[in-house]
């Protein structure tokens, strides 16, 4: 697919920008093209160009054919379906066999058909152009009118007539010097259509292009589409929030329309957060996932894929091990054992530290599992192989609640001389759906008196009071993250390389997120993230102060990052004393940890 | 071969030279053939590479070559003051010469190619290709108590997930 020289374009915009917009599509693989289908039109993706080129070929032919044979050729498409496209064009050219005349082509086929007071982009000229001339035709012959879809709300165009749209681009494939406007011949003024606007005023100039009319050029405006897909996400969101549930539906659809026509993170994001949107939209409230498991092994694929997990494991570690320098009897509390991925890492280092490691104890505290295994106990077996191995002495509780909130101080055990951190990797966000759950756990943290508290969350705030605001911040958030899933093409971590499937579950793992913060509402919608400064905010009204993690943590962070494919586009960065690691120049996840003060 | 008409003692001297080589590469080859002067030798290697490129030799070489001490030297080579309980440590999680394959070789892989790297010590251009004969900017990049550390902690999780998948989760 090639774009053909843009600029030389006239790039006028008009306050009738809004008209003329068209839907360029994507080649699907195989199969009908899904946009033409729409329209009434059978075309094969795989037939694309060569319908590009006829239609060109077509527009050629009839630009040089006198005005008189028009009308016969009118009366001759009768007999032809226009609904396969392939050959009805193949007929029309046949019958009216061409001979490319260059001067009465450069008048016909340039001015009105070129104007671009629509469109900025090439697309919409042969659009238009070649609108007329199809329009012309069937609107006289076989008198099929498109139903545009009028549930469309104002911000959308109607597809004008026929949409015989025409992804090649290229501009009269002819070499033609820039003429004065003369408008087409008056058979067309009596189309009425939105499109009209569009022949009034002609081209200023039209420089000539190299006509490479043999290639077979497929256009896919995917910049503007990409814009035009942002516009219609923010439409619809604010159209749920204003409650006009009809609009909000017609804009769904079409943001599934654009969605497809992008590529990559893009396309993904956009899909995700249509489906939120439809959710919202149609009441089809997504159950909070009661499969931990499922919703665990999705994390395990995003853990392998992409550095955030592992820069939240690791940070939080580098806090811990320097808050048990000399300890002898530590206790740690993780308030999301889930498969306890951060520990191994931990045991080493304190199996490693100078004086020999402490005795270890382990309380984790995870969701009751739907099916028979019981989660945390293995994970707590696995973990304790594992110390054996490396001789550390090691002591595992878990503990199943419904809510960190249920949990209170007695039930931890804190002994004597022991040094207790508690752990919090992503939990804490979800306890903000429930009011006053976020104070008793912090109230229950602080009766613990731990030597610290390490937390991880992102670094986003989803959890405005007003719908459209939280759509905006996560569209932005999720963006990012999804960019930095693009790139990664993999980890060298252990040589292993990021197969697609860990790529493909890391992103339904997202997607679960989004359609949580975009459709769900009230006790359901748990992914209420908040932003450090907020947080901040909440230890020290808790008592906590912060601790500065050092330069340790950095370091390790920085150079774990340099693992990860796509580790230019990484970020490690300190702020005031905490770590926050981003995509660019937005950070999108934040270790901090706090002490009582 | 051409042997000089009228040099009988030439011949003798011919002959006395082969046997010096003779006896040389035989006194080399036992060297290079045996277990233990083999591994005294390969001591002194450098880096991982070299030693890597060793084990390719023969299968004697290897089993020298993969030797765990061998590859404990390597890795600890920059590592001042290793802790105590270390061989211990990384013996259970798998081994030196997979802590430096897996772990301790792509990291330093990595951030010899993107120079904005933060570790502390300094690293070089690491030939990733076989150097030329001509000038050949031998690769000292130092892999210190950081990229160590970072490597162990990689080692652990690896033989934690590995756990899993042998108790068939």
């Amino acid at each position: 697919m090639k774009r053909d020289n843009p600029n030389q374009l006239n790039f006028a915009t008009s306050s009738s920008s809004n008209k003329g917009k068209m839907w360029c599509e994507e080649q699907d693989a195989g199969g009908v093209d899904e946009l033409f289908a729409v329209l009434g039109y059978k075309v094969k993706s795989s037939d694309m160009a060569e319908v590009a080129q006829k239609l060109e070929h077509l527009e050629e032919v009839m630009g040089s054919v006198q005005q008189d044979g028009l009308s016969q050729i009118a009366s001759d498409t009768v007999h032809y379906n226009p609904s396969d496209l392939s050959s009805w064009l193949e007929s029309m050219i046949s019958e009216l066999n061409p001979l490319p005349n260059f001067e009465s082509f450069n008048s016909i086929v340039q001015d009105p058909f070129l104007e671009t007071s629509c469109v900025t982009s090439i697309d919409s000229h042969s659009y238009n152009s070649l609108n007329s001339h199809a329009r012309s035709h069937i609107s006289v012959s076989t008198q099929q009118q498109m139903v545009v879809d009028s549930d469309f709300g104002s911000d959308l165009i109607s597809i004008p007539g026929k949409a015989v749209y025409p992804p090649s681009q290229q501009h009269p494939p002819l070499q033609h010097q820039p003429q004065p406007k003369k408008l087409k011949p008056s058979s067309y003024s009596g189309m009425g259509s939105s499109n009209t606007a569009s022949w009034g005023s002609p081209n200023e100039s039209i420089s000539a292009h190299p006509i490479e009319s043999a290639r077979p050029m497929l256009l896919v405006d995917s910049q503007e589409n990409g814009i035009r897909l942002v516009h219609s996400l923010m439409a619809c969101a604010e159209a749920v929030q204003q409650q006009n549930m009809n609009l909000a539906e017609a804009l769904v659809k079409q943001i599934g329309f654009l969605a497809v026509s992008q590529a990559g993170a893009m396309r993904k994001v956009a899909t995700y957060f249509a489906e939120a949107l439809a959710r919202r939209i149609y009441k089809l409230y997504p159950t909070n996932p009661h499969d931990t498991a499922f919703t665990d092994l999705l994390q395990m694929h995003f853990y392998e894929t992409c550095p955030y997990l592992k820069f939240a494991h690791f940070t939080a570690n580098q806090a811990i091990l320097e808050a048990f320098a000399g300890k002898s009897r530590v206790h740690i509390i993780d308030f999301g054992m889930k498969q306890g991925m951060q520990w191994p890492a931990l045991l080493q280092a304190l199996a490693l530290r100078p004086g020999g490691p402490p005795s270890f104890r382990l309380t984790g505290i995870g969701p009751p599992s739907h099916d028979n295994m019981d989660h945390l106990r293995e994970v707590g077996c696995k973990l304790a192989q594992l110390a054996e191995t490396i001789h550390v002495e090691f002591d595992y509780r878990g503990f199943v609640a419904n809510s960190l909130a249920d949990l209170n101080a007695s039930m931890f055990d804190v002994r004597e001389g022991e040094t207790v951190a508690v752990n919090s990797i992503f939990e804490l966000h979800q306890l903000l759906a429930q009011p006053g759950a976020i104070e008793k756990v912090l109230q229950v943290v602080s009766e613990v008196k731990p030597e610290i508290l390490t937390v991880v969350e992102l670094e986003a705030n989803h959890n405005g009071p007003v719908f459209l605001d939280r759509f905006t911040e996560s569209l932005h958030y999720y963006s990012t993250l999804f960019d930095s899933l693009e790139s990664s093409g993999g980890g060298d971590i252990g040589g292993g390389a990021v197969s697609v499937q860990d790529k493909v579950m890391s992103e339904v793992y997202l997607g679960r997120q989004i359609c949580n913060v975009v459709a769900c509402e009230g006790p359901d919608r748990v992914e209420r993230h908040e932003t450090l400064v907020q947080w901040r905010t909440r230890f020290q009204s808790a008592g906590f102060g912060p601790v500065h993690l050092g330069s340790n943590a950095y370091r390790q962070a920085s150079m774990l990052l340099a693992l990860f494919a796509g580790g230019d586009g990484y970020r490690v960065e300190e702020k005031d004393g905490c770590l926050t690691l981003g995509w660019h120049t937005r950070p999108l996840i934040a270790t901090s940890a706090w002490k009582l003060i | 071969m051409k042997r000089p008409l009228a040099a009988v003692g030439d011949i003798n001297m011919n002959k006395k030279l082969k046997q010096q080589e003779e006896e040389m590469s035989r006194e080399a080859e036992a060297v290079l053939l045996h277990d233990n002067l083999l591994f005294e030798v390969l001591k002194h290697v450098d880096d991982g590479r070299t030693l890597a490129s060793a084990a390719c030799v023969s299968r004697q070489w290897k089993r020298t070559a993969q030797d765990e001490r061998l590859w404990e030297l390597i890795c600890t080579k920059h590592y001042n003051s290793t802790p105590l309980q270390l061989r211990v440590v990384v013996l259970a999680l798998g081994g030196f010469r997979r802590l430096y394959s897996s772990h301790l070789w792509p990291l330093l892989r990595q951030s010899s190619s993107s120079s904005s790297s933060s570790s502390p010590s300094s690293v070089s251009a690491w030939p990733c290709l076989p150097p030329a004969p001509a000038e050949r900017p031998r690769s000292k990049a130092r892999w210190g108590r950081d990229e160590v550390n970072l490597s162990l902690s990689l080692l652990s999780i690896k033989y934690f997930e590995k756990m899993s998948f042998n108790r068939g989760k």
